[in-house]
């Protein structure tokens, strides 16, 4: 079967399944469904230029997320902390987001300079202990980030760009006009994305990246700088990475230290597995593959509680998650969108 | 005497107790194919590495056309025309031949982030111009037929080939061949040992490791031996294959 038509197939079924098992008004699901689909997409998006492309295993995609984040907010009028302190002055939203995604690739560099030069592994040691410094740094700079009390109130900035006829048609279909707004954006920055994505692959920079991926050694033995190249990569995808993080504060409308933890990275590792390592959409089908997941354990939990509460939701959330990605691994290792040539990959 | 293209000064590596390479004085010459051949563990290959900066030597020096390159990274290196091959192949498996090809002839500027990502006319011409040279090196090769397999389907003769043929595209002043004959059969051998002679032809210098002493006599123009770290007997063949020191090395010393 055409890898294509089953990746239709199961989209076709999500939204079904979406618009028709749920009672409490299927359109407001569906929007919310979408959104963090989208946002974790375009992280995972942000990880196949790490690992599908160039090979290097990160496993701190929080840490780019978060301080693209951050970076965003802080520069945007915001009210900080337990206090609310209003900070009422702050950049135009274009240029914040700018300067955050800079900060994103920056944080690329400063992680990747010592550590490209090393073997693959000590790359995925070092974003891991990464992301979790930058998130006890940010709980315990509370004057800067607020802490755990995080930041609040700055929404607007993004909100009052919002055209009238996504208010009106929200109202219309009782949606969340205001997620529906950074639903859209996201989206559009995935197609855009992906469209820049697709015009680097096919060039002799995306090529040279797949080089570095297959051996470093006949990389550098054919008079180019591996490292530079990866170091490229690893800001590219870092900077994806903190634009995600940007759509995903304003999702939620605050951002506090505990937004970006350790099993953010790991659910965007899974959507990208479900969907496809290396190929261009396959991150954010397996997003959404991922987030109908998310919300099908709800009803699957009902079957086996009564009223299930949070904790019993979370657990079969994860034993749910966690088959797919067996039953992915075993029957369709490259994942739905992937290559079968994508199996044998290995980290240089 | 002809000039000297590659010249090395007491090259000292250790590794531990062990001295891997410990080379005092060793010239290339324009012009020539030379090998360099030696029982096994004799530090042909890591003398290679310390020569193209894939290892740092503990001591020595090296010049590339009088150029002093014993502190210059292995890519910029292999810029200044030094390209090696591996005694373990090492060719892109999940890229096609083609695409082998194409990345070794591109242009490092064409690589750049910001040129790829604007793709003006000219690059897509000078990638487009890469072409006429892939098809003649793998034509040369007798690759032509594979050029759209990958690479990892390829035999692993047909991989030794791909190597050389990336090799060739960077035009290559020095080409280091690493083994080229080890794992290939009799025949592809031959062919081969013709199309390295037909380089060396057209001016550019090889220097390779080789155990298959049949080939290694008939192609060499000189012959170097190295035996435990370092080079024991230089010469024209004929006076290599007689020179007692290497026979000792080969069989073991007679004082045994």
């Amino acid at each position: 079967m055409n890898k294509y038509f089953t990746a239709f197939i199961i989209l076709v079924l999500s939204f079904f399944y979406i618009f028709f098992s749920n009672d409490s008004g299927g359109g407001r699901v569906f929007v919310n469904l979408l959104t963090f689909a989208g946002i974790y997409g375009l992280a995972a998006i942000g990880i196949n230029v790490h690992f599908g492309w160039t090979g290097l295993l990160n496993f701190g995609h929080a840490a780019f997320m978060g301080i693209g984040a951050y970076t965003t907010v802080l520069l945007i009028p915001h009210s900080l902390g337990r206090e609310g302190v209003v900070i009422s002055t702050g950049l135009p939203l274009p240029l914040a987001i700018i300067l955050g995604l800079i900060a994103s690739a920056l944080l690329g560099l400063l992680l990747g300079l010592p550590t490209l030069r090393l073997r693959g592994d000590y790359l995925a040691i070092v974003t891991i202990a990464a992301a979790e410094i930058f998130r006890l740094l940010v709980r315990d700079f509370e004057d800067l980030t607020g802490g755990v009390y995080g930041i609040i109130q700055f929404s607007d900035s993004l909100q009052n760009s919002r055209p009238d006829f996504i208010t009106q048609f929200s109202e219309n279909y009782n949606i969340s006009s205001a997620q529906l707004w950074v639903g859209l954006l996201t989206w559009f920055s995935i197609v855009f994305v992906l469209i820049i994505l697709a015009r680097l692959k096919k060039s002799p920079w995306g090529r040279a990246l797949r080089a570095v991926r297959e051996d470093e050694d006949a990389v550098r033995a054919l008079g180019k700088n591996a490292v530079l190249l990866k170091l490229q990569s690893f800001m590219l995808g870092a900077a994806i990475g903190g634009l995600s993080g940007i759509f995903l504060v304003f999702n939620y409308g605050t951002v506090q230290a505990s937004t970006f933890v350790p099993v953010l990275t790991f659910y965007v590792w899974a959507a990208l597995i479900l969907g496809g390592v290396g190929s261009l959409g396959g991150p954010a089908l397996g997003a959404v593959i991922f987030w109908v997941i998310i919300a099908g354990t709800d009803t699957i939990s009902r079957f086996l509680f009564e009223s299930p509460d949070g904790q019993q939701l979370a657990g079969v959330r994860f034993v749910i998650v966690g088959l797919l990605i067996m039953f992915c691994m075993i029957f369709k290792p490259s994942g739905i969108l992937g290559d079968k040539e994508e199996l044998l990959l290995d980290v240089k | 005497m002809s000039n000297s293209i590659l010249s090395v000064k007491s090259l000292k590596k250790r590794f531990g107790g062990l001295e891997a390479v410990n080379v005092d004085s060793f010239e290339l010459y324009e012009g020539e194919i030379t090998s360099l051949i030696g029982p096994n563990g004799a530090g042909k290959t890591t003398f290679f590495d310390l020569i193209t900066r894939f290892q740092s030597a503990d001591s020595g020096s090296i010049f590339l056309n009088e150029k002093n390159v014993t502190k210059l990274n292995s890519y910029k290196l292999a810029r200044l025309g030094m390209v090696r091959t591996f005694q373990l192949t090492r060719v892109f498996d999940r890229m096609s031949v083609y695409e082998n090809m194409k990345f070794a002839g591109s242009s490092i500027k064409n690589e750049g982030f910001l040129k790829s990502l604007i793709q003006t006319k000219t690059l897509k011409q000078q990638e487009d111009h890469l072409n006429v040279k892939i098809d003649e090196t793998l034509k040369l090769l007798n690759l032509i037929e594979m050029k759209d397999s990958y690479a990892r389907e390829l035999s692993g003769g047909q991989k030794k080939l791909l190597e050389l043929g990336r090799s060739l595209m960077k035009n290559p002043k020095i080409l280091l061949l690493d083994e080229p004959l080890a794992g290939v059969n009799p025949k592809l051998s031959e062919e081969l040992l013709e199309i390295i002679l037909n380089l060396n032809s057209q001016g550019i210098n090889i220097l390779m490791v080789e155990h298959n002493i049949d080939a290694v006599m008939k192609i060499s123009k000189r012959v170097v031996v190295m035996a435990e770290g370092k080079i024991i007997s230089d010469g024209k063949p004929d006076f290599v294959r007689s020179d007692q020191k290497v026979i000792e090395a080969y069989l073991g010393s007679s004082d045994d």
